[in-house]
């Protein structure tokens, strides 16, 4: 059971057949309760209208034999119903009720004939129809006929639902029959466009058709079927037709690709080359730089020396002019010192490593404060010093910036009555920038970036003495720690400079 | 539905009026002879029963309004009978009447004729009269009908052309049920 409602469900086929067969025998079970409603209804009245009309014509027929008292007449009038099918018994009374005549069928010897006629009428008891009929002759009643049938409406019934089954099979193989042969002109065409539909699902072919076969809206179907496909494998090319540009695209790509990447490892290699080079240069440049510097020192400690000696032995001896000169002398040679010095601090930041620790910024802002204005820094120089991130970083050479920075904006400060220097620092996703801000005498923002270059003066050395090595170190210091500085300022309205350290310290080559 | 119920009323109003039309006829005077019952009486009750089987043609009536008018020769007993019989009675739509006729006299007016058993039939009839006998044996000549008793029980024999000539019309259904029909002339 179960294997055949699932074919019947999955098949519109069978759907179909059920459908038809459902319909016909609906339609016979309305009309076979219908007429068998109806023949109920028409057999009793049929029966009762027979016997009636029966009961009628022997009346007629037996009223001159009743009014004239002839019982041979009326017996022979009973006679002519012997053979009447339906009727069991008949009877003829005399006007006063005296029975003159009656007869029973062959099969109805246990009905019961009444001695007295009943009231005028007809009416139905169990299995027989009774009859009871006035005869009248001239107006006057001269009798009553008795008619007793046969009622079987059990009988007929179960003849007609006989019948009515036997139309039912039938017909249900009729319609059997037409629906295989109508349900394959119906569904043949979609049973098509099904089985092309698993073949393209199967085989991946769109260049299956199905064959229009009717012009209803199963044909439109297979219409729309066909041209859907058509569009499937015209889409299918194109896709194949792209697909083949595109590889192609991938490989010249992949080709100019690796031509690039070849090109690129030759100018790294180039780069190389010229980076040793330049390296090569730079550092017997500074090796150059060194020895000269160290060489120089030398003759000017023996030239200061021997002019502080001068003035200390024979400054007596001298008058005040001479005196003078001397010290000039001296004061010269001093600072040719600090100069070399400054150049030798300078060099030696090429030459020596990195040593990176965690720093704590504001302890060595603090500490080169002290050192650059000394214990004796009076009111009218004054520090704000704001929250500083620490940084990984060289400390040596951080408060070397610290230091170089601050005694910068001191400098360039201190003819203000009120010198103010403030140092900040912000923060962003990448870096920290620290910042040192003056009320100092600014500068023209032209030079900018003639400030971090080596004996880069803005100012003559007679206003403000320097060597004009303080703010290159200081740019060379932060940008081997892999950040940048840069400056902002206008003339007497104060600088501020500002150098940028990574939150991650870089690896830095050596 | 009001026709239906007006041409077939209930089964139960119809059962009584059955019943009291049954119980009329079992009162009325003319009522059917049984074993025993008086001859005349019978005889009466056929004789006004006859009327209804035959056809009188419109000659037979004059003035055309005229009573239909029996007349019994020699039987009183049926003469008085037949009196109480056609009491408030019509035949052919007509009043009826019963007079005694004497041998000898005219038939004019008269439909039917009643001769008694004693009594000698002659005569002729200007208009079509039904001759009703009572003669033992053979049919009387110029008679119609002729009452017989056979097995206690009243019956008659009808002479069809003597009916015939008269210019009368008998029924078939009066043929069927007489003891015999005489088709020919048998004198």
């Amino acid at each position: 059971m179960a294997p055949l409602w699932t074919s019947v469900i999955r098949s519109i086929r069978y759907k179909i057949a059920l459908l038809m067969l459902a319909s016909v025998c609906c339609a016979l079970l309305v009309a076979g309760v219908a007429l068998s409603l109806y023949e109920i209804s028409d057999y009793r009245q049929q029966a009762m209208n027979e016997l009636g009309t029966q009961a009628d014509i022997l009346g007629r027929a037996s009223a001159s034999a009743l009014a004239f008292d002839d019982a041979r007449a009326v017996k022979e009038n009973l006679q002519l119903l012997s053979n009447h099918p339906g009727l069991q018994a008949a009877a003829i009374y005399a006007a006063r009720g005296r029975r003159m005549g009656e007869f029973r069928g062959a099969d109805a010897a246990q009905v019961s004939i009444p001695d007295l006629p009943e009231a005028d009428g007809i009416h139905v008891s169990g299995n027989h129809v009774i009859v009871f009929k006035r005869v009248v002759e001239n107006g006057e009643i001269v009798g009553t006929v008795y008619l007793n049938g046969r009622y079987e409406l059990m009988a007929r019934l179960r003849d007609f639902l006989g019948i009515l089954c036997a139309v039912m099979v039938f017909s249900l193989m009729v319609t059997g029959l037409l629906s295989v042969w109508l349900q394959r002109a119906f569904t043949q065409p979609i049973l098509a466009v099904t089985s092309a539909a698993h073949r393209v699902v199967a085989l991946k072919d769109f260049s299956l058709r199905v064959p229009k076969t009717t012009e209803d809206e199963v044909g439109y179907l297979v219409e729309a079927f066909n041209g859907m496909l058509a569009k499937l494998g015209q889409r299918e090319q194109d896709l194949a037709a792209s697909q083949r540009l595109l590889e192609q695209e991938v490989e010249e790509r992949r080709r100019v690709d690796e031509d690039l990447r070849n090109l690129n490892a030759q100018l790294e290699l180039h780069v190389a080359q010229r980076t040793a080079q330049l390296e090569t240069a730079n550092k017997e440049l500074e090796s150059f730089s060194y020895s000269v510097s160290h060489d120089l020192r030398t003759p000017l400690r023996g030239v200061v020396g021997f002019a502080d000696a001068l003035l200390e032995d024979h400054g007596e001896d001298l008058d005040e002019e001479a005196q003078r000169k001397l010290r000039i002398v001296h004061g010269e040679g001093l600072r040719m010192g600090r100069l070399i010095d400054d150049l030798l601090a300078f060099s030696r930041l090429g030459r020596k490593a990195l040593q990176t620790v965690e720093v704590d910024m504001e302890g060595l802002a603090r500490n080169a404060w002290k050192s650059v204005a000394g214990p004796d820094a009076g009111s009218s120089l004054r520090l704000e010093l704001g929250r500083l991130p620490p940084v990984q970083g060289d400390p040596a050479l951080l408060t070397q910036v610290w230091i170089n920075l601050l005694s910068n904006a001191v400098k360039f400060s201190a003819k203000r009555e009120q010198a103010l220097v403030s140092i900040s620092a912000i923060t962003d996703g990448e870096e920290h920038v620290y910042f040192v801000r003056d009320n100092g005498a600014g500068f023209n923002p032209k030079y900018q970036d003639k400030l971090f270059g080596v004996f880069q003066r803005l100012h003559d050395s007679d206003a403000y003495a320097g060597t004009g090595v303080g703010l290159a170190l200081v740019q060379r210091i932060v940008l081997r720690h892999g950040g940048r500085v840069w400056a902002e300022g206008q003339p007497d309205q104060g600088a501020t400079f500002y150098f940028a350290l990574p939150k991650e310290p870089l690896h830095e080559p050596l | 539905m009001k026709t239906g119920g007006v041409r077939r009323p209930c089964p139960g109003r119809r059962r009584l009026l059955g019943l009291v039309l049954l119980l009329a006829c079992a009162g009325a005077a003319w009522a059917q002879v049984d074993e025993g019952a008086d001859e005349a009486h019978v005889k009466a009750a056929f004789l006004y029963k006859f009327t209804g089987y035959v056809d009188w043609p419109d000659s037979a009536f004059d003035p055309p309004g005229a009573s239909f008018v029996i007349g019994v020769q020699g039987s009183p007993a049926l003469l008085g009978e037949l009196s109480q019989l056609i009491a408030g009675r019509k035949i052919h739509e007509r009043p009826v009447q019963v007079r005694s006729i004497a041998a000898g006299d005219s038939l004019d007016g008269l439909q039917v004729l009643f001769v008694g058993r004693s009594e000698s039939f002659r005569g002729e009839a200007s208009s079509p009269v039904l001759i009703v006998t009572e003669a033992d044996g053979s049919m009387p000549r110029g008679s119609m009908i002729n009452f017989l008793v056979i097995d206690r029980h009243v019956r008659f024999v009808i002479a069809l052309p003597t009916v015939e000539q008269a210019g009368l019309r008998m029924s078939s259904r009066l043929l069927s049920v007489a003891q015999k029909v005489i088709q020919a002339e048998e004198h």
